[in-house]
């Protein structure tokens, strides 16, 4: 007797626990596998963009919540006079969050000039000052919503109320993904996903092969991505043998039906991404170097180094759009400590990331986003006495770009001097979608679906690049 | 009688007449015509905003808004125009997007049509004349009938005086046009069908050349009827009285659409086609996701409305106006849900002004696209691109809904709602209010002991702190927040606090209330998480609200205002709506629901085709302007349009009609697949039926019925089916804190219900249905997607839920106690339909055999199911990681469905095959 099961519920391995999954009898099995064929006819099969590529594909690392830019890249010594100075903010216009007696906050952080190109950043980024001259920091990016689900669908899917298709479901369907086997969209959520859920990374009103597939950190990576415990793959095998049998006396009657063959050629490439993917998630397989480089296994970084490092490996095995992220950033009250803990979770995971594309001669062809759904606010309410906090800010924000394409070493456009508001080279959340696809090799205006009688695009309504970002 | 009714439009029509300028002028040049009367208001259109309309913004410094500026040309330097010579002029050569590399306008949506192309083209080779302006006035004036210019659509008026005399193209305005009832054809050939709709269907097919299909069989269209109109495969039985009732086939037939028209069934079927479109969840979406109260009740409404064959007119005027119509009806509170069924939230994060806007936004929008097939928030910040709607109608539209507030609404339970659901989890409910409670007590206690010894320590005497900062005491003489809390206790402070409000809302799910809108003065509303009251006098509190244009769509730039009103560019039917508060909606809802509406019926009926046959007749069912598909058989669209409403806008008769043709009991094969191909490539000539894939829901449910665990109990308060327990588990955040883990409904009969009364979570799908192409709710869905991924093989044949009704199955196949060839035959019936081939049968038999032995070797242990799940979080207001155990409450007294532990490696075995038959192209399209 073969006592199958302890987890009959689901079996653990995964780039969380980066344990055995039954490496055993892998290769043998593999051996009886039909290669991934790269048919030029699937959905996913790759596409030319519409300009030349400047990165081929994109990591997209989003710091949900709202991190602050006046306490990680974006100093305003005003604020030192202004500390604790007390003020009333009313409107119509204004938030019960925005409204009433308010004080300004000053930073707790200490700011310092990082690179040769002396950009600023707090001190707290020791690692990630090590590749300053890789960033393109940019201040002049200003979203529309402070609440953090309406924020997000704003940043991902371009429309504050959900249900449009995410930026890495545009890229994927405009470009396809060089690896068959694998979603050309991948999403490396926090244990908790964020607020608005799934909506974040859907297809919208497209295809649904360009739905951004979630590699959960504990348990099962792709839900239902291994049969139950016992059943063996030659068990399932089986299965899908008679599965076929049954098939074929369906599909000569539908000669001409290609939905039912493509389901047929579905299961097999489902079988085979079952047999690669836990290898492709499985992150023990890197040297121990690279594993200590990044901060796994080591705390506060362990968490987000892992997805890094995964991100790492799935733009190298070739899919298009990886999102990651970290958080949560909403630190509403005592500042100094929420922002501590967060930078030193992500920061070392970061510049290792940056430094090891760079290494193997990836950076140049990846597109590196770092951003959350807005910034935050100079000041704060009083809530039960003084908090050093700050609230949502939508008006300004850091973002920073690295990569393919990038004008690496610079900072671009400006916030007043509170860091209240964007007051140079200012522009909307969809010219930073159209300036994304323009480094991808993708246009806007060309990238569109044909829903519900009107040709959809990222952007909306259309945007305009920002070329001070583009090298 | 429909050809009587007024015509909806005043056409004005190209004539061609040629008339003179004046006495004096020479008569106006083919050129100059063109460019009078198409080429410049093609560039207006076009073209200035970028080239011309901002001086200091000249994109690419090209000005195109003279001669001598084109000729001069941009920065680029390439040619823009050079008369006479079109392909030499990038000003035609890249509006025609002749190359791959430069095309303007740079939107798709902008693109000229061909014809609007082949003006520059034409305007070029001419020479490119320009007259003066005064000359261009008068040939404007003068000439606007020359050239067949399109057709000129009276509105109340756009916000420029060029969109106001805007010209359409006739074939964009068809759907505004008053529907007629027009001729059947006359038969071609003695086989084609008596049927109206065969007339029209055979029609096309003799025009194009292509041969009908034969008739199907009668398991064929057993299948495709019982899934149409249940959503549920055929029992065995039905099976087998259909295939030997002695009637002749079209006679058998239309008693089989008769019983299923009869079935309860039917309108869980079709009310599910509904909610797509009004997009129905049980939870607000956004950052809370608070659950509606019984939301469920506006389901059922639907659900009771198809069965009840309520007229499509009533239907109508009841979901957008009951309210009005009669206060005291509950069925009429619970009707207006619709209106609030977009995705909503105040919290103190929201602008009220904001969040008022957004329902108004998708109030308008959604009642557009629902009953009219007419999106309108394109024209929210200006006149409709395509459409003769101008901005003024979006805001007119919105007026009617600007008294429109909402309320959950006392409103009695019915005797026909099925109340048997609620009661299965007050109890579990008050038991995770009370531990919530005992939580902030806890804390509070904690909190409270620092303090004292924090004051103690001073000499001061305890003092509650809120107390002491209302007195102004100074912060330095007041004990620190959160004193003596760790971070842990932060985390459990917050998940405690924000759990009791949202679980003690949800009692309100066990009140008679409604979720429901009346009509009154717009309240200040500030963070909603508790019941919203209807007040007393809904006339007392708040503004009454006034609307107007909004610059840009911001609800913060009102410019010119607007009375209430409706789409100016019907002519007919006129709606007169009185700007008193109370009775806009009922003038709207009369509006929309008045036959001579050309819009309503077509909508309907296009809707209820495209669910018989899997696509539309009409490609865009919600969005029957301009841009949207046309229809491919206008003329039987009208038909069934102007039948409806003749039949008293039956819906179950316009099944009857439609399922009666012989269009729909044709066989899904075809002898001569590869000719009718050729001649029928975008495959909408209906020479063959068309095989569709079942939706998410009808896969659960077919499964549940083969497997024999389906309780076909209909209505109630949403049940939970089991979910893919890590997603069930997933933590997800809602504002503030995690939301509560999913648990299923504890018992199989009450978790196994059909899919239709499962809880919509906006912010949870079950990865099941989702993975299956159920939409989303956020936006009102036409069409379903079905497309073909690969997850879609990891959750039929790895899932966890699909294997327990393999096993159901099985078990239940094997209870009839039958011998193996028999059992075999049993599985096939119930999930295909119909018997298996000789070879079939040895093939699962063999199956069968091998697979039980194999599980003769596994031993699977009896899994206990989770009492609790640990969360690990990160406390927001630090940033540190914190853990905190959440009970499950329901597995407390869960009773699982069949497990492989609880039957025999027999049993296992054929569960083997039937998971297998489950994953067959055969089970899962409908032929």
């Amino acid at each position: 007797m073969n006592p199958a099961n302890q987890t009959w519920l689901r079996r653990e391995f995964l780039y969380g626990a980066g344990t055995t999954l039954g490496s055993i009898a892998l290769s043998a099995l593999l051996a009886r596998e039909t290669p991934a064929k790269t048919t030029a006819t699937g959905p996913l099969s790759p596409k030319p963009g519409h300009f030349p590529a400047r990165a081929k594909s994109c990591i997209f690392l989003l710091m949900e919540g709202g991190p602050s830019h006046i306490d990680t890249f974006d100093p305003k010594p005003k604020l030192h006079e202004l500390h604790l100075q007390e003020f009333t903010r009313s409107g119509e216009d204004k938030s019960a969050m925005e409204s009433g007696k308010r004080y300004f906050v000053e930073s707790p952080f200490k700011f310092r000039k990082a690179g040769a190109c002396g950009a600023d950043m707090a001190e707290n980024w020791q690692h990630l000052a090590e590749v300053a001259d890789e960033l393109c920091f940019y201040r002049g990016c200003q979203a529309e919503s402070v609440n953090h689900p309406t924020a997000l669908y704003h940043l991902n899917t371009g429309n504050r109320f959900g249900g449009d298709p995410a930026i890495g479901s545009w890229v994927t369907y405009g470009l396809g993904s060089e690896n068959q086997d694998l979603p050309g969209f991948i999403v490396l959520p926090e244990l908790a996903y964020p607020q608005g859920g799934a909506a974040n990374w859907s297809n919208g009103f497209l295809p649904a092969h360009f739905q951004g597939t979630p590699l959960r950190p504990q348990g099962s990576p792709i839900l239902d991505l291994q049969p139950p415990a016992g059943i063996t793959r030659e068990h399932q095998r089986e299965n899908l043998d008679l599965l076929a049998t049954l098939n074929r006396r369906h599909e000569e009657q539908y000669p001409w039906n290609d939905e039912l063959g493509a389901r047929v050629e579905n299961y097999e490439r489902a079988f085979r991404m079952q047999m690669q993917a836990p290898g492709i998630f499985d992150i023990s397989s890197e040297d121990a170097r690279t594993l200590d480089r990044y901060g796994v296994g080591a705390e506060p970084t362990d968490a987000f180094a892992r997805r890094c490092l995964l991100a790492r490996r799935l733009v190298e095995r070739g899919v298009r759009f990886v999102q990651v992220y970290a958080g949560t950033w909403d630190s509403h009250d005592y500042i100094h400590r929420a922002h501590t803990a967060l930078m030193k979770a992500v920061d070392r995971p970061l510049a290792a990331l940056v430094q090891d594309l760079k290494q193997r001669g990836l950076l140049d062809e990846t597109l590196l986003v770092w951003c959350g759904e807005f910034g935050r606010s100079p000041d704060n309410g009083v809530r039960g006495g003084v908090a050093y906090g700050r609230d949502h800010n939508a008006k300004a924000m850091t973002i920073w770009l690295a990569g393919g394409g990038v004008k690496a070493g610079h900072t671009v456009g400006a916030t007043d001097e509170l860091g209240a508001e964007a007051v140079e080279i200012v522009h909307p959340m969809r010219d930073l979608h159209v300036t994304l696809l323009r480094l991808l090799g993708l246009d806007d205006n060309r990238l569109t679906y044909f829903h519900g009688g009107r040709f959809k695009q990222l952007s909306q309504f259309g945007g305009k690049p920002i070329v001070e970002l583009i090298a | 009688m429909y050809q009587h009714f007024a015509v909806g439009l005043i056409l004005v029509l190209g004539l061609g007449a040629t008339e003179y300028l004046t006495a004096a002028e020479p008569v106006a040049s083919k050129g100059e015509l063109l460019f009078a009367l198409r080429v410049k208001p093609l560039l207006a259109q076009k073209c200035f905003a970028c080239h011309g309309s901002q001086p200091d913004d000249l994109q690419g410094a090209l000005d195109l808004t003279s001669r001598a500026a084109m000729l001069r040309g941009g920065e680029s330097g390439a040619v823009v125009l050079k008369p006479g010579k079109p392909a030499a002029s990038l000003l035609y050569t890249a509006a025609a997007r002749i190359s791959a590399d430069y095309q303007m306008p740079p939107k798709e949506n902008d693109a000229l049509t061909e014809q609007q192309a082949k003006w520059l083209h034409d305007w070029i080779q001419a020479g490119a004349p320009w007259p003066g302006d005064d000359r261009l006035a008068s040939i404007q004036n003068v000439s606007a009938n020359e050239l067949d210019a399109g057709v000129q659509v009276p509105t109340s008026g756009g916000l420029s005086d060029e969109w106001t005399q805007r010209r359409y193209a006739a074939a964009d305005l068809w759907a505004y046009q008053p529907v007629r009832k027009p001729q059947a054809p006359v038969k071609i050939r003695a086989t084609d069908g008596a049927h109206p709709i065969d007339a029209f269907i055979d029609k096309h097919l003799v025009d194009i050349g292509a041969p009908p299909a034969p008739r199907a069989d009668r398991r064929m269209l057993l299948r495709r009827a019982t899934f149409d109109l249940l959503g549920l495969p055929p029992s065995p039985l039905e099976l087998d009285a259909f295939v030997h009732d002695p009637a002749p086939d079209e006679e058998a037939f239309a008693k089989v659409a008769d019983r299923l028209l009869a079935s309860p069934h039917y309108g869980e079927q079709w009310g599910r086609h509904w909610l797509d479109v009004a997009r129905y969840a049980d939870t607000a979406g956004l950052a809370n996701d608070f659950e509606r109260p019984n939301a469920w009740r506006y389901r059922d409404y639907v659900v009771r409305a198809f069965n009840d064959d309520k007229p499509y007119d009533q239907f109508i005027r009841e979901q957008i106006a009951g309210d009005e119509i009669d206060p005291a009806n509950p069925e009429m509170l619970i009707a207006v849900g619709l209106l609030r069924m977009g995705p909503w939230e105040q919290t103190g994060m929201s602008v009220a002004r904001l969040t008022r806007q957004q329902f108004l936004d998708d109030v308008t929008d959604a009642v557009g696209q629902v009953f009219l097939a007419q999106p309108l928030q394109c024209c929210r910040c200006h006149d409709h691109k395509f459409d003769p709607i101008p901005t003024r109608d979006y805001y007119a539209f919105q007026a009617v809904f600007a008294t429109t507030q909402f309320a959950e609404r006392d409103a009695p339970f019915l005797p026909h709602e099925n109340l048997g659901p609620i009661a299965d989890d007050q109890g579990r409910l008050n038991q995770r209010i009370a531990h919530y409670e005992d939580e902030l007590r806890r804390i509070a206690a904690k909190e409270e002991q620092a303090a004292r010894q924090w004051y103690a320590e001073r000499n001061l005497e305890y003092t509650p702190r809120n107390q002491l900062v209302k007195r102004g005491v100074p912060e330095e003489k007041i004990a620190p927040r959160h004193i003596g809390l760790t971070t842990e206790d932060f985390g459990l402070e917050r998940v405690a606090r924000k759990n009791l409000a949202r679980h003690t809302w949800e009692l309100d799910r066990y009140r008679p209330i409604a979720y429901s809108v009346y009509t009154g003065r717009t309240p200040t509303l500030s963070n909603v998480q508790s019941r919203l009251h209807m007040p007393s006098d809904p006339a007392k509190e708040g503004t009454w609200e006034a609307t107007a244009i909004l610059a840009g769509g911001d609800a913060f730039s009102a410019t010119t205002p607007v009375t209430p009103g409706v789409l100016s560019c019907l002519a007919t039917p006129r709606a007169e709506i009185s700007e008193a508060p109370h009775g806009r909606r009922l003038a709207l809802a009369r509006w929309i629901a008045d036959p001579r509406n050309p819009l309503t019926a077509r909508v309907l009926v296009n809707r209820v085709w495209q669910h018989h046959f899997g696509q539309a007749l009409a490609g865009n069912p919600n969005n029957f302007g301009a841009t949207g598909k046309k229809p491919t058989h206008p003329e039987l669209l009208d038909y069934l349009a102007a039948t409806f409403m003749e039949q008293g806008w039956s819906i179950k008769k316009l099944h009857r009609l439609i399922m009666t043709s012989q269009a729909y009991q044709r066989s899904s094969q075809h002898p001569h697949m590869a000719a009718v191909s050729q001649k029928d490539p975008d495959k909408t000539a209906y020479a063959y039926f068309p095989m569709r894939r079942l939706s998410a829901e009808e896969l659960r449910d077919a499964m549940l019925a083969a497997s024999d665990e389906l309780n076909r109990t209909v209505g109630g308060a949403p049940i939970r089916p089991d979910m893919n327990l890590e997603a069930a588990l997933q933590p997800r955040q809602i504002m503030g804190t995690y939301a509560p883990a999913y648990q299923p409904s504890a018992l199989p009969e009450q978790r196994n219900r059909r899919s239709i009364y499962a809880m919509r979570i906006r912010g949870l799908a079950d990865p099941f249905l989702e993975v299956f192409n159920q939409p989303s709710s956020e936006k009102s869905c036409e069409i379903r997607d079905a497309s073909t991924v690969a997850t879609q093989a990891f959750a039929l044949l790895n899932g966890e839920e699909t294997y327990d009704r393999a096993l159901a199955m099985a078990g239940s196949v094997l209870r009839e106690n039958l011998n193996d060839r028999d059992a075999i035959s049993l599985a096939f019936r119930r999930t295909l339909s119909r018997e298996p081939t000789p070879e079939e049968r040895d093939t699962c038999l063999a199956h069968w055999q091998r697979m039980t032995a194999r599980h003769e070797q596994l031993e699977f242990l009896p899994q206990n199911s989770p009492k609790e799940v640990v969360r690990h979080a990160i406390e927001e207001m630090n940033g540190e990681p914190f853990t905190f155990i959440e009970k499950l409450e329901v597995y407390e007294d869960y009773v699982p469905d069949t497990k492989p532990w609880s039957v025999d490696s027999r049993t296992r075995g054929l569960a083997e095959v039937c998971l297998v038959l489950f994953n067959t192209n055969e089970f899962i399209y409908v032929p």
